[in-house]
This record gives C-alpha cells, structure tokens and sequence, in this order.
C-alpha cells in the first residue's frame, strides 16, 4: 500500500512511492539547503543521507546581510554536487539507509550570544536522542508545526519517516485550517510551541484521534494543559526541553523537570548545565556547557526543577530566538540610526515580543525603517514596535540598557 | 474606541504589508477576518497597552473586536 509521506500547507499530497522516486530520480545534491518548499527541504536531506554527503541548512527567508554574517557567498548557495541515481526499492530500504547514516552531519545556525549566528554540527544520533521507533509507532500521523530547517523540525521529521508515518503541514495555518486538518488525517501526534497551541484556543470540539501532544521551544505554559487536555481527551502531555545546541535533552508530562541521568545533566548557582558529550560533533568534549537557562530546585531530593528564566540576552519570540545586539547592529546601519535598543518585552500571546527605541539624525519615517528591516532581517528579528526617542539610556558600563 | 482599534489594526496589517481596512466590527474574529498570526496579536496587545494601560490577554485569550471592546470598557474611568 502507498503511504503517506507528505501533506503540504497548500494541500498537495506526497506519497513514500513520490518520495522515493524523486530520490531515486536524483543526480545532483547542494551543499547548503536554503529552499522555500518543506517537501523539497525534506527530499533535499534524503538525497544528501542517501549520498552521503554532509548538509548545511539554511532558512529560505535569510537576507544577504544575515547570509554575508554567517560567512557564506550567495553563490555557494545554489552550488551542486554531481551523484549517481540511486536504486531505492521501498519504504523500508529508505528506513534502513536513514539507519545506517551515522557519519552524515547536518549543520544548522543558531543565534549566537555575540550577534553572530553560531554554526552547529550534528550527527543522527544526537537529532534522535529522544525519538521513539517502533512497531508500536507505525501508525502515527504527525502534525508537522516547526521550521523544517530548525532544530525541533529536523527532530520530527526524522521521529516521523524512522517509523514510516506522515507528516500534514500546519506550520503557520490558520486555527480553522489546522483543526480541519486533524479530522481530515486522523492526527495522532502534534509537536509544537505553546504558541502554536495558544493561537488554536478557544477550542470548542474534541479531537478524539491525537494521542500525543509535545510542547517544546519556549516555557510549558500551565495555563494551556487545561484546554489541551479538554480538547484532545485521549492524549498525553510531553514537555520537552531542547537547544539547537544538543537537540533534545529531557522530557516531563509537566512544568517540572527532573534530572534522571546526573552524567548528562547538572544544576550549579541555580544554573543548568549539560555535559559536554550532548552537543553538536564540533563542540562535544569532556566538561559541562552552560545552557543560560536559569531553574529553581523545586524538590532537592529527586532533583526536580522548573524553569524561571534566561541569564543572557537572547529573546525568545514564539519559539525562535533573537538576538538584541543583532538587530542593533542592523538598525545602526540604517543612514538615519545613531542609536538603537532593542529588547523583549513580556507577551501574553507569544511569550515575548520585541521592542525598539531609536535614536535619528535625520528624518526617517517608521515604514521606511521597517523597508530596510525587512530588505536585512527575518522577520522573526523585526521589532514589532519601534518607538523614536530623544535618547537612549545607557548602563554604568556605557552598554546599551536592556529592560 | 473602535475607531482607536481601527487605526491600531491598521497600522499591524500595514507593517506586514495587507491593505488598510475602512471598518471593523465587533464580530470581526482577529485571525480569521482581519487574517492577524500570533506575532500580530502580540504587537497589537502592545499597542493597545501602551494606549490605555490594560492588557487584553490578561485573563484569557481574545478572538474578537467585540472581546476587545469588552476587556477596554472594564477599565474604572472609562
């Protein structure tokens, strides 16, 4: 029987059978991925397994300026390497070849502390530390709600095709959309942020055929269980706690977390630190890395904690992180700019949002600042409300005060 | 007050490049009808805020112009 790969945003469906003969069709693989279509993300990473050839995942909406920063020409971008077609029989080769990956790595940025986006390597096992795989699992229907060139997309897309089940697109579907869409395919899994479930509230059926639901990529919100459980009456609650650092690294059915593998996990000053051999393969050592995520013990014998916050200044925007300095230093290059702050303010709909003030010389209207945000940034990183001011206070340091 | 709302919604659909709208009403469902995504509920909560000091997600979620319009006439002093 043909099976489910692949149901897109605008509805086209993608057969394992579609798959692999696309793959099996395939005599070219790039080097870096930047393309705007999920299935074409997805075939372009089979292709570059099944040919062993490592890949570096770029965001289709990253700007010229954000590519120059992350050291990568544009034309290297839509470079190619020649293959020989491959002969993939079915579904279950496909598996096993994904299987037998355990050299191929996959590179992807994450928003690094100094402004510049940091380069992070992975292997398979690390993308899959969490992932359950088995005959149990092979009837799961996912709701695929991430970017697929991010840390939590690539982790279940690989959850989803190691078990052969198919992924439908919500990312960004309206409420309406998405619900239709997990009566019409029988979902059983959705993975995602707490702000992808807020933006589905109120829900006012019950979807009988979910029977997971995870939440990762910002704060559990308590608030939300009440309604997810309502509506989705026969499914489990996951939280998941991962970085694009070292994918996934602990899980709980609530807020609280505990510490189940002490080799793995520590808590120093009230500070979560991960060892060393959890991240990607150009950072994994011998030591302990500091995660910036700050927690409180909320029982000293089990190790159990709770996230209360983030000691540096990356902001969490609905799951994507910013970085203030970045979009600063964007900003500043606007001709009219002398200063500029950014910082995040706490938001009921997305957790945070990002704010501006800024400092001009000359005249310069707030749409022909947002133009040139949005010419040089994602717009994840655009401040959604940009205030023009006389001055900006600075700290004792002469650094730029964030509030 | 609905018209404060209008010229709030206006300048969000604006900023991401939708048209300006002549009306809304308080049927008006946020996501469905003015098409705003959850980073555009944000902004507006911010500028509504800023505007008359009350958060309108405080205590729960809000779909339309007219839920806005109720959390807005809470306020003591109109």
């Amino acid at each position: 029987m043909d099976s489910l790969f692949f149901v897109a945003k605008d509805g086209e469906e993608f057969t394992y059978s579609r798959l692999i003969h696309d793959l099996n069709s395939c005599t070219q693989v790039p080097h870096y991925c930047k393309l705007l279509k999920t299935y074409d993300i997805f075939k372009t990473i089979l292709s570059s397994i099944v040919h062993g050839i490592d890949i570096v995942l770029l965001d289709s909406d990253f700007s010229e300026l954000e590519l120059k920063k992350l050291a990568i020409d544009l034309d290297k971008v839509n470079k190619y390497k020649n293959v020989s077609k491959k002969q993939i029989e079915n579904k279950a080769e496909l598996i096993s070849l994904i299987k037998q990956a355990r050299d191929w790595r996959v590179s992807l940025y994450t928003s690094g502390t100094t402004g510049i986006p940091k380069k992070i390597t992975h292997r398979l096992d690390n993308l899959t530390r969490l992932a359950r795989i088995s005959e149990k699992h092979a009837n799961d229907v996912w709701a695929y709600a991430y970017n697929p060139t991010h840390i939590a997309g690539i982790q279940v897309f690989f959850q989803s095709i190691l078990n052969g089940n198919g992924m439908i697109d919500v990312f960004k579907l309206s409420s309406d959309d998405v619900m239709k869409r997990i009566n019409g395919y029988n979902i059983t899994n959705i993975s995602a942020t707490p702000t992808f479930y807020r933006m589905l509230l109120p829900l006012c059926s019950e979807y009988p055929s979910v029977r997971r639901i995870t939440s990762g990529g910002e704060s559990f919100d308590p608030h939300l269980s009440g309604h997810l459980e309502k509506a989705f009456p026969n499914a489990k609650l996951r939280n998941i706690y991962a970085s694009t650092e070292a994918g996934s690294v602990l899980e709980s059915n609530n807020d609280k977390f505990v510490i189940t593998c002490p080799d793995q996990c520590k808590i120093v000053d009230n500070r979560l630190f991960i060892h060393m051999s959890l991240l990607g393969v150009d950072d994994a050592t011998e030591g302990w890395y500091d995660t910036g995520d700050l927690v409180e013990v909320v029982d000293p014998e089990v190790q159990e904690f709770v996230f209360i916050g983030r000691d540096n200044e990356l902001v969490n925007v609905g799951g994507l992180k910013a970085n203030p300095l970045e979009i600063e230093q964007v900003l500043c290059l606007h001709p009219s700019i002398s200063k500029a702050r950014v910082w995040g303010k706490t938001n009921p709909v997305v957790g945070t949002i990002l704010v501006a003030e800024v400092v001009t010389m000359n005249s310069c209207s707030e749409a022909e600042l947002r133009a040139f945000l949005k010419e040089n940034l994602q717009d994840y990183k655009i401040p959604r409300v940009i205030s023009f001011v006389d001055n900006i206070d600075l700290t004792r340091s002469g650094k730029v005060k964030r509030i | 007050m609905i018209d404060r709302l209008l010229v709030m919604i206006n300048t969000v659909r604006q900023n991401k490049g939708l048209t300006r709208l002549e009306s809304i009403q308080p049927s008006d469902d946020l996501r469905r009808d003015l098409e705003l995504d959850s980073l555009d509920l944000a902004e507006l909560t911010v500028r509504i805020e800023n505007e008359s000091g009350i958060d309108i997600f405080e205590d729960g979620f809000v779909n339309s112009i007219g839920e806005i319009l109720i959390k807005l006439g809470k306020r003591p002093n109109g």
